[in-house]
């Protein structure tokens, strides 16, 4: 694993209790990318111009890295081109900002290729005013009658612009293609259940709350989905539970369309738990509730939303009840939960039912005979088997959805008007 | 459930007339956070102006709007309609409850007045331009 260091500058006169949240997000994205980190540092003082932070938080920066053997240096803070050439030379490491970071994480969650051509896109909505800086400085330092470098660096500018405007027309003419995605997952009989809502708001301790532990999804037949699905079973239903990369606070709007590319598994579900920290100050919780709503509200279609109120072990009751009035009119079906201390999920599962499509329970005679079992063990794995019986037939009392009774009826009718005989099949 | 009132307002271009036709539609609607349940009533309203809009015409506007709607309810707006304004500035200068779109409910609603507004506004276009 990938060693990082942190850094924040905080503005003088911010709240603590902000700052603090933000550097606990910071840490979760830099997880999330794949890293370890290793050490925080945080500093509150104006901006300074060559190192963001102060000259000696510099230098101490570059001793952790040096004892640490860190391999990359992240700052909260926007850096400028100039900020991270310093900041690297002194600390003799690599050093990115937020922005970098969570442009990392989207080109790992990119999977479809508009999503790819979305954080193309960010990213090079990242280098432009980089490229200026650069075309700048050197045309300073050009000598007046040297017309070569000026030109050619002008064009590095110019090629970052032809590029945005080229990936720009192609994203106009792709179509999103989830209709094709639902449809063929649904030919497999599963449904989906997304986890959306802010970093930290606890995704991830409840997904590993709800899954059925080591049960590995086949991933040949998901490679739209990310990695970070699992399996879990709901009175025999089996589902499927995706973790999201989360949203992230105060996003710039040249990075949104990136993020919402990797939200399509959001949009591909056909039941979205959004949570939701309840502990966190009632004005917090209102704008990220108000701004999931933003983002979600166009494109989930008739995907039910569950909220799901967490960490509710952090607040009293009273509280609790207060702040669930205030928020009511922005928390479809609200669940309250703790993720880490495992109360409501088994509520919280029993709603998640609740919102599937029903399935129909029939008895189906098959013969015995190898298309017989071999149906029987079919039903096994599309639906849920209560009762088989084997007498001079297989009787199975099954419960799957419509698709699948019809075509066991059908494979029924057709394999007792043949008899037992195989090879007419 | 709660009672809302979604407006929206079409025509702040101006017309090659010279002036603005302005369309307003309020919609009654009761809505849950994530869904529309049930649509009361809607009514629009069309107006002419000789200069654009300032934010007191528009409140103006969606009031003489929302006054022909029978059922009580918050009046929600997109922000953009109110030139972006903060919500205690534009709340102020409501007689009526007012607050700017947030759940998915309410911005379906917005979306429902849009359409009809600007639909609206350009049927009566179409027949203003046959006299
Ligand atoms: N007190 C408390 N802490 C929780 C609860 N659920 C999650 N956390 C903590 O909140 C932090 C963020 O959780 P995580 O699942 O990583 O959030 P994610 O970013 O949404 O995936 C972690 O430190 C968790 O231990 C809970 O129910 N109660
Ligand atoms: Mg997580």
């Amino acid at each position: 694993m990938k060693k990082a260091v942190l850094v924040q500058r905080n503005e003088p006169e911010s709240e603590e209790y902000r700052n603090s949240s933000r550097l606990q997000e910071l840490k979760e994205l830099a997880e999330s990318a794949g890293y370890l980190v290793i050490d925080e540092i945080t500093q509150t003082k104006n901006p300074d111009r060559n190192y963001q932070i102060g000259r000696g938080k510099t230098d101490e920066l570059s001793w952790i890295v040096a004892e640490t053997g860190a391999d990359k240096i992240i700052f909260y803070n926007q850096l400028s081109i100039m900020q991270i050439y310093n900041i690297s030379q002194t600390c003799r490491c690599e050093t990115i900002d937020k922005f970098h970071l969570i442009l990392e994480i989207f080109a790992t969650k990119a999977k479809t290729k508009r999503a790819k051509y979305q954080v193309e896109l960010a990213k090079l909505h990242y280098e432009l005013p980089k490229a200026k800086t650069i075309v700048s400085l050197l045309k300073k330092k050009e000598r007046p009658g040297f017309m070569g470098l000026g030109s050619y660096e002008d064009s590095y500018e110019k090629d970052i612009k032809n590029r945005i405007s080229r990936l720009r027309n192609e994203l106009g003419r792709m179509q999103k293609d989830y209709d094709n995605l639902r449809t063929s997952r649904h030919k497999k009989g599963f449904s989906i259940v997304a986890l959306a809502g802010y970093t930290n708001a606890g995704k991830s301790t409840l997904f590993s709350e709800m899954v059925d532990e080591n049960v590995e999804v086949e991933n040949r037949l998901f490679t739209t989905l990310s990695p970070t699905t699992r399996s879990f079973q709901v009175n025999g239903r089996k589902l499927l539970l995706t973790d999201t990369v989360g949203f992230i606070e105060d996003l710039p709007h040249w990075l949104i369309d990136a993020f919402k590319s990797t939200l399509d598994e959001i949009f591909l579900a056909d039941v979205i738990l959004l949570v939701v920290d309840v502990s966190e100050p009632i004005e917090i919780i209102k704008k990220k509730l108000i701004a999931c709503h933003d983002t979600l509200w166009e494109q989930i279609e008739d995907a039910p939303i569950i909220t799901v109120l967490n960490k509710v072990d952090r607040i009293s009751e009273e509280d609790l009840d207060c702040r669930i009035s205030e928020i009511e009119y922005l928390t479809p079906n609200p669940i309250i939960i703790s993720a880490s201390e495992g109360t409501g999920i088994e509520t919280l599962k029993k709603k998640v039912f609740s919102y599937l499509p029903v399935w129909k329970r029939k008895d189906v005679q098959l013969p015995i005979s190898d298309s017989g079992m071999s149906i029987a063990s079919w039903l096994f794995d599309e639906g849920i088997v209560h009762n088989i019986k084997y007498t001079d037939r297989i009787i199975v009392d099954v419960e799957a959805r419509d698709e699948v009774i019809n075509k066991a009826k059908a494979v029924e009718r057709k394999l007792n008007a043949y008899g037992h005989s195989e090879d007419q099949l | 459930m709660r009672d809302i009132i979604a407006v929206d307002i079409s025509g702040r271009h101006r017309t090659s007339k010279g002036h603005y036709y302005i369309v307003c539609a309020a919609v009654s609607l009761s809505v849950s956070p994530d869904h529309i349940e049930k649509i009361h009533q809607v009514n629009t309203k069309a107006f002419r102006m000789y200069r654009p809009l300032k934010v007191l015409d528009v409140v103006h506007i969606i009031e003489r709007t929302v006054s022909n709607i029978k059922r009580e309810g918050v009046i929600v707006t997109e922000k953009g309609d109110m030139y972006n304004k903060p919500l205690s500035f534009v709340s102020s200068r409501f007689k009526d409850e007012f607050k700017y779109q947030e759940s998915i409910s309410e911005r379906l609603a917005v979306q429902l007045a849009h359409h009809i507004s600007l639909s609206s506004r350009k049927l009566l276009i179409q027949e203003l331009e046959k006299i």
